[in-house]
């Protein structure tokens, strides 16, 4: 064979593979998305990890049904460790080195707030699926961050609005005569919640007896503890992450504080098993103010179809951890709010703004209108538009109060939702009832 | 004045002095360690967590009788002090304290690190909820009052051993004067190792007492890792009295002074003594200059 044979074969060979890889690239469109969670550290255990696991489970589900028109979904997971530094870092070795379109995720509100105004800064396009505290979004008016989460201060008027309507009722209180303590960590998403148990709590006229933020990594409490003794509130309203809420419960009850209630608002008050774990049935009738769970949303109630994918979740969460007893709430909210993003904004973004730039999800972000029962929390999604006080807060979600009962999470708040009559005041069979 | 010299403070104090014993318990270990090897083990606090997990392992998941799952967990961790002092500081003994410090630092991530890796990042617990003591309307932790009387035996073990047996004496006489004692022909290598089974068995029967009152986790360390070293420089490092002196001291102004104000404001107290007295008394409140 000739040279030029070679050479003819070798262009052709050549050709041959141009062709070959054209129509792969054209059909290989993808977002490469960076999530964000805690993986490692104190939060990890104290939710981030639930929370990553569904959106992941999300994730997955898109990518097995082929994507959304037609861009298959590329998530690079970064470990925020806990650390607000670490946070930053991830983020910003996404977008400059990997080159994500987009992050998604957060757990840590105390990662949440520099975070994101750093990834507004870049330009990019930011949706948290969890943190909470209002400061990550009030006054900022950031244009690329999105949150479909309820903020801080609705978890923290929630609580109030629970207690007021059954202060009379229940407790034999006049609200103007009940007492209550907020305790809280005191990162942004804790002074965030309290904020709103003050303002619900001077709403209805309750006396606050405490307010006090502790560090969450403290190894003592018990000075808070003998504070509240004193104080003696009817009702204590606590936000914490994990382990500080259960050295709090184990500090309660050695040195004898007792309450009428006791709200929890998220993180480790939203994950059951632990408490039940670690205080058997001690921690039965504790409250806990999170978005509903997914699993105790009755179905009929939503747009058809989300039922079925309710189901999936759940389905993958049991084979991903098989030793479950109760499903957390944490991993259907996370699954919730990244299925939002894949169902309604991203195929918006790509069909009517023309790809997934961070403009183009933005504007379609900007342009979500689901109306009640159209997530698999039951809350609508109107994002606050710019301008507004909090640019980017999805204003149709709401929190709910659940009750633990022999294990399980009942909803007690609001009334048409409920799935309980709330046990109030605390059994006296419990060694924290007053 | 009733508002002052009210049964809450007595609570607070008492249980300020409670705290204090559970910090002394665990800068015992680490001034027995400084005070011969002259390293300071930073990750002190991370081999605490690993005799908390066998803690947990043993009596909480195996169902070990809880007294063997104390001796087995101050017996491992002693070992992990072996292995730490023989693998980790004994090639750097002669090296900057920088470098030191930088190498049990560089061991404190490696060890919450194989934690994730081994255990997982979950929240673990005993489960056991001990008698409350409750006195004049005043209530005692239980597993604070055991954690109290170990300490005080502790140091009193730790007094005797040093003071009435040979290897003793000859751990205070290295830790004295290095260089000397060697050309005495005192077997360094061999002090170093005891100290380092002690130091260690410290740590672990600290893990049993702390299992009782806390969650344990990978990164349980964070905890108390910083106030421990901080009580140790406050006693003057190396010295046992006084970092068991310092420990009530701070407890006590966290306790008392987080029940008269915000109780961060409890630390900062305890912070700004620690800081004035590092004017008044680098060496430490016990320690020779």
């Amino acid at each position: 064979m000739s040279i030029s044979k070679y050479l003819k074969g070798f262009a052709a060979g050549l050709l041959g593979l141009a062709m070959l890889s054209l129509p792969a690239n054209l059909s290989a469109k993808e977002i490469k998305i960076g999530v964000i969670y805690d993986y490692t550290g104190p939060l990890a255990a104290g939710g981030s990890s639930l929370h990553a696991l569904g959106a992941k489970i999300m994730i997955d589900y898109f990518n097995s049904i082929g994507g959304v028109e037609g861009y298959k979904i590329n998530a690079i997971y970064a470990d925020a460790q806990s650390k607000p530094e670490i946070a930053i870092n991830e983020a910003v070795r996404l977008i400059e080195q990997e080159k994500v379109d987009m992050l998604m995720g957060f757990y840590s509100s105390a990662q949440c707030v520099p975070v994101s105004a750093k990834v507004d800064a870049m330009k990019k396009f930011m949706w948290i699926t969890t943190c909470i505290s209002p400061a990550v979004l009030k006054g900022r008016n950031l244009e690329n961050v999105f949150r479909i989460q309820p903020h801080g201060g609705m978890f923290g008027t929630t609580s109030p609005d629970f207690v007021a309507h059954y202060a009379k009722k229940k407790l034999g209180i006049d609200p103007s005569k009940l007492k209550v303590a907020i305790i809280h960590e005191d990162g942004p998403y804790g002074s965030g919640v309290a904020g709103g148990n003050e303002a619900g709590s001077k709403k209805h006229g309750f006396k606050i007896v405490l307010k006090e933020g502790y560090a969450a990594t403290s190894p003592d409490l018990s000075s808070l503890v003998t504070k509240l003794k004193r104080k003696r509130p009817d009702v204590i309203f606590h936000t914490g992450y994990n382990p500080d809420i259960t050295l709090f419960l184990r500090q309660s009850r050695e040195l004898g504080l007792r309450w009428k209630a006791l709200i929890g608002h998220g993180a480790g008050y939203g994950v059951p098993d632990k408490l039940y774990e670690a205080f058997g049935n001690d921690a039965n009738y504790i409250y806990n103010v999170d978005p509903v769970s997914i699993w105790l949303i009755d179905p009929k109630t939503l747009t058809s179809g989300l039922g079925k994918i309710t189901e999936m979740v759940g389905k993958e969460y049991k084979l991903a951890q098989p030793d479950v007893k109760t499903f957390s709430a944490h991993v259907g909210m996370a699954a919730s709010n990244v299925y939002t993003f894949f169902d309604d904004v991203l195929p918006r973004a790509i069909k009517k703004y023309g790809g997934i730039s961070a403009e183009a999800l933005r504007k379609a972000s900007s342009d979500t209108d689901i109306p009640v029962g159209g997530t698999l929390m039951g809350y609508g999604v109107k994002f606050q538009p710019k301008g507004a006080d909090m640019a980017g807060q999805n204003e149709r979600a709401f929190p709910v109060v659940v009750q633990y009962i022999d294990g399980k999470a009942k909803i007690a708040w609001p009334t048409p939702l409920q799935t309980v009559d709330p046990v109030l005041p605390l059994p006296k069979s419990s060694p924290y009832a007053k | 004045m009733d508002e002052i010299f009210d049964i809450f403070l007595l609570e607070a104090l008492i249980n300020g002095i409670l705290f204090g014993g559970v910090l002394a318990l665990l800068s015992l270990g680490l001034n027995l360690i400084f005070g011969v090897v002259d390293v300071v083990w930073i990750c002190y606090a991370e081999l605490v967590m690993f005799g908390m997990y066998t803690m947990y392992w043993l009596a909480g998941v195996y169902d070990v009788p809880i007294l063997l799952a104390a001796v087995a967990a101050i017996g491992l961790v002693a070992i992990l002090g072996l292995l730490v002092h023989v693998l980790i500081i004994a090639p750097i003994l002669g090296s900057p304290p920088i470098n030191q410090l930088l190498a049990t630092g560089g061991l404190l991530f490696f060890l919450q690190s194989a934690a994730t890796l081994m255990f997982s990042i979950e929240f673990r617990n005993l489960g056991l909820r001990l008698p409350i003591l409750e006195f004049n309307e005043m209530y005692f932790s239980y597993a604070r009052l055991l954690a109290f009387g170990v300490a005080l035996v502790g140091m009193a073990a730790v007094y005797l051993f040093l003071t009435r047996t040979y290897i003793g004496a000859a751990i205070r006489a290295i830790s004295q004067d290095r260089e000397v004692m060697v050309l005495m022909g005192v077997d360094s290598k061999k002090v170093y190792w005891v100290t380092a089974l002690v130091g260690g068995g410290l740590a672990g029967l600290a893990a049993c007492l702390l299992v009782l009152q806390y969650d344990v986790h990978p990164f349980v360390g964070i905890s108390f890792g910083p106030i421990t070293f901080i009580i140790c420089v406050l006693g003057g490092l190396g010295n046992m009295i006084g970092g068991f002196v310092a420990a009530f001291i701070l407890s006590i102004i966290i306790s008392v002074g987080g029940l008269y104000s915000e109780m961060e404001w409890g630390y900062v107290l305890a912070f700004v003594f620690f800081i004035v007295m590092m004017f008044i008394r680098p060496q430490g409140l016990l320690g020779k200059k």
